[in-house]
Parts: C-alpha cells; structure tokens; sequence
C-alpha cells in the first residue's frame, strides 16, 4: 500500500519537485507512472524508497510511516519492496544466480533458503537455464529478467520498476511488462515508471500522469484518461 | 546474526578479495610499502640506539685509589662506589695487574725494576655506568670518597654523547611519526578507490534492504585479511633485507647491528598489528561515506 498526503518536496537548490501530492494505491494494484523527464517521477520513487524525505506530507508505505521511520529501519522498510532498475544494474562479475542469490544472502537468508527459492524465483522469470550464465552474456531483456528476478526473490509486497524497458528492445518491452503483469495477479502490487505511451496503451491498467511536480492525471482504468491537454 | 550468515559475510571477504584481486594487490603493495618504510625507519634509527649503547658500555671511568689505603679500606672503597645509584660495574685492578699490561712494550730491566715496592702505578677501579646523562653528579659523588686520588675521564664526551642521542630520538620518533601519517593517507585513498570500484555492490545491498552492519562486515573483513598480509609479506622482506646487512656489517667491530633475534617479535607484531589496524579502519572509515548516504538507488 502507498499513499501520499499533501506532500511537497523541495531541493537544496531550490527545485520544487513534487507540489502537494494526493496519491493512494491499494495493495495488489498495478499502476503505470507517467511523465516527461523532469517531471518529478524520480523525486516520487526515491521518497517511497526513503532516499530523500519529503519537505512536507506524509507518506506511508507497505505501513511504514516514513516520517517516523529511523535511519537504522530504513532497511526493513526495504526489504518489502522489490526494485527494478533502468539500467539492470546487475554486478556482472556474478553469475546470474549469484546476482540473485546475493539479493537473498544480503538480508540475512540461510544457504538453504536461497538454495531453494532462487531456483524457483528463476523459473518464474524464465531463466531456469541460464544461472549459470554472466550478466554480459545476456540479452537485455534477459538481464532485465534477472533484475526481476532479484527484485522478486526477497518476496516483497511491492515491485517498483524504474523505467524497466528503458533499455531493451520493443519487441522484448511487452515481455516485461507481461511478466509483471503476471507477478501482479500473484498479489504482488506493481509501481512501474515509463514514458512509452504505446506500452501503457497496450495494458490496461491505472496510469498516474505526473508533470512538473504535480499528478495531472489519475485513471482507474479509463481508456486514454492518462492523456491531458 | 546467524552463524550462516557470519559464515557467508566471511567467505564473502575472501571472495571479494579474489575478484578485485588487481585492486587487492596494489592494495597490498601500497600498504607494504609504507610498512616497509616506516619498519625499515624504525631498523634504522633502534641500531643508531644501539650504537650508542656500544659506546655507552665503552664509556668506564677509572678511579684511582691513594697510595695509602690498606687492603680492607681498599674493598671498603670498592663497595662504597658500588653502592651510588647510576654506578654498573665496578672492577678492581690492582697495580700489579696494571703494571703487567706493560710488560711488553718495556724493557724487561725496567720491567723488572719497577716490580713490588718500586711499582709507580696505583690500585684502581674501573666503573661503568648505567645513565651517562647524570654522569657528572656521579662522578663528583664518587670523587668525594675518602681514599680516591683521582679519576681518569673527560665528562664533555658523555655530555655531547647524551645530547646526539637525545636529538636522535627525537628526530627518529617525528620522521617515524610523519611517515605513518603519510601511510595512513596513501592507505585510505588507496582503499577509497576500491570501495568506489564496488559502489554498484553497496548500493544493490542496500537497495534490497541490506543493513549497513551487514554491508561493512566482508569489506572489513577484506581490509583485516589484506592488512594482515601486507604486514607478513613486510615481516619477511624485512627478515631478509636485515639478515643480509648485518653480514655485511659482520666485520665491522664498532658498528654491530642489532641482532634480528632480539627484536624480530617485536618487528613482527607491529608489522601484524598495524597491518591488520590499517586495514580494518581504512575499510570501515572509507565504506562510512557509502553507508550514510541513503540515497544513490535510483540515480549514482
């Protein structure tokens, strides 16, 4: 679950990011996050993730409240949540199981424990073939596979997706998108930033459009209600 | 913390260091070097202490004893200077022994002649001492003696010889001083660029919820096992480097150096110690900037 009340969040330098901003998503939601570079979508991840607080409001998340949330719970806070990165950002020294394995090891997960739900977590994704596999020998939308993977294997209650078909190719794009569309009616809720139009157009599903630091737009699920002049 | 976590953060450290090992090595290599320095100033400036302790032990004064004294005011007088605190040995020469010493370089007529009654020398005592910096109090103590008639010895040498000694103390501990500090510099940077290096790692850690105790433990580790290397490697080059300048200075009767076996657990411990310090603060303090920093997720 993630909600925003009121929140405004303003930069050292002076750059007002976000500007009283009401949002709520459910838990088992899917929701595409919109907007053009700049707008703020960056600024509205990295406070649901608490690398920055808000300036003003209060968010909430996964029943964490972030504004009375201690430095040293800011992990726990992350462990429900799943993040996956433009960039794969997968260390390519590991072979692919270890990239997701690392994800498990990290939070404190016996040998026993990743040595059984990393394999599963890599059949779901569809890699079951490829642990042995390096990040380089991958195509992109398998290495962003392995990304989901890793953002999955922790169980967390919400998948953040940023950007996530940023770097593969079209074709591959609505693979990912299926995936977490397929994650999704698992339970798991779906917070995913884009800025292709024709993607968000192809699944149906509720689109938050954010410019210049404000939600202009929130459609449950009403065609083309993510589109304002 | 589970033990099978705290078997994985171990075996994490080491494989770290074996995937980064070009960073490890020149991590060893500068952490050596600064070792090697600094032990090699501390050889250095520990032998030029010793030869002064040489000196010092050269440095005996002897006492004359008055014609007159008898026998029993002789071994009087002799426990007497032993007696002053600061005063190490003391032996007695009589003039009979003293006289022999010039029985070659005499003729043996004159020789002769000077024996028993004739003898021109006198008894005396020879006397070391253990602090040279107080050598003119003890001097005059032992010059007041009853049954002294003179000492044989020039004080401004010791005096000189404490202040040379003094100034190389002090010069020894601020170059040794300055070149940890530089150590220390050249170490943290050199540690920086690793923990950079491996920015990516910490911040998938923490992104997956990693706590920061859980992220520092193998790259202190990392740094524990690399400091504690660099000191072995050091102890043994160090070993070697001294064993064979001490078989070139064999020969040389007034310039020993001091030998290996007397100091080399001292050499080995501070090699180890700081090594294994070294390396574990480097890591920790280099990897605190990382884990303060709760941004650098979503953007680096």
């Amino acid at each position: 679950m993630i909600e925003f009340k009121g929140v405004y969040k303003t930069y050292d330098t002076g750059i007002e990011a976000l500007k009283d901003v009401n949002i709520h998503i459910d838990k088992g939601e899917f929701v595409f996050i919109v907007g053009a570079s700049g707008a703020g979508k960056s600024t509205f991840l990295k406070l649901i993730m608490r690398e920055e607080v808000p300036t003003a409001g209060e968010v909430i998340i996964n029943d964490f409240r972030l504004s009375k949330l201690k430095r040293r719970q800011i992990p726990y806070l992350r462990r429900t949540m799943g993040i996956v990165f433009q960039d794969f950002r997968l260390i390519n020294k590991m072979t692919v199981f270890d990239n997701v394995a690392f994800a498990m090891r990290v939070t404190g997960a016996s040998s026993r424990e990743v040595r059984k739900r990393v394999p599963y977590i890599l059949g779901l994704v569809g890699l079951q073939n490829k642990a042995r596999s390096f990040p380089l020998e991958l195509s992109g939308g398998e290495q962003q596979r392995v990304g989901l993977a890793r953002a999955l294997v922790n169980n967390p209650s919400l998948i953040i997706a940023d950007e996530p078909t940023g770097n593969i190719d079209p074709e591959l794009s609505y693979e990912i998108v299926e995936l977490l569309n397929e994650i999704n009616r698992r339970g798991t809720t779906i917070l995913m930033v884009t800025h292709e139009h024709d993607l968000v157009k192809q699944f149906d599903r509720r689109v938050i459009e954010i410019r210049d630091g404000c939600v202009i737009s929130d459609s449950l699920n009403k065609e083309g209600g993510h589109e304002i002049q | 913390m589970r033990f099978s976590s705290i078997r994985y953060l171990i075996r994490e450290g080491f494989r770290n260091i074996w995937q980064n090992r070009f960073m490890a090595i020149a991590s060893i290599g500068v952490l050596m070097s600064c070792l090697l320095i600094t032990g090699g100033a501390c050889l250095v400036f520990l032998n030029i202490d010793h030869a002064f302790d040489l000196i010092y032990d050269q440095n005996v004064v002897a006492v004359f004893v008055k014609e007159d004294q008898t026998d029993e005011q002789v071994q009087e007088l002799g426990q007497q200077i032993q007696s002053i605190t600061n005063v190490g040995t003391v032996t007695f020469i009589s003039k009979e022994e003293s006289l022999q010493k010039y029985a070659e370089s005499i003729p043996e007529a004159t020789f002769e002649s000077l024996q028993g009654e004739n003898n021109p020398l006198l008894d005396s005592f020879i006397v070391s001492f253990e602090d040279l910096a107080q050598f003119d109090s003890t001097l005059m103590q032992i010059e007041a003696l009853p049954g002294v008639d003179s000492t044989n010895y020039d004080g401004n040498i010791a005096e000189m010889l404490t202040k040379v000694r003094h100034v190389v103390i002090v010069v020894g501990g601020w170059v040794v001083g300055l070149l940890l500090i530089v150590s220390l510099f050249i170490i943290a940077n050199t540690i920086k660029l690793t923990v950079y290096n491996r920015r990516l790692e910490i911040y998938i850690m923490k992104s997956v919820g990693a706590t920061n105790g859980f992220i520092r433990v193998p790259f202190v580790i990392e740094g524990m096992v690399l400091g504690l290397l660099s000191g072995a490697l050091s102890y043994g080059i160090i070993y070697y480097v001294y064993q064979k300048v001490t078989e070139m200075f064999r020969f040389s009767a007034m310039f020993g150096l001091v030998s290996f076996s007397k100091i080399w657990w001292i050499m080995l411990t501070g090699f180890l110690v700081a090594g294994t310090l070294i390396g574990i603060f480097g890591s920790a303090i280099s990897m605190s900037k990382y884990l303060k920093d709760e941004g650098g997720i979503t953007s680096e």
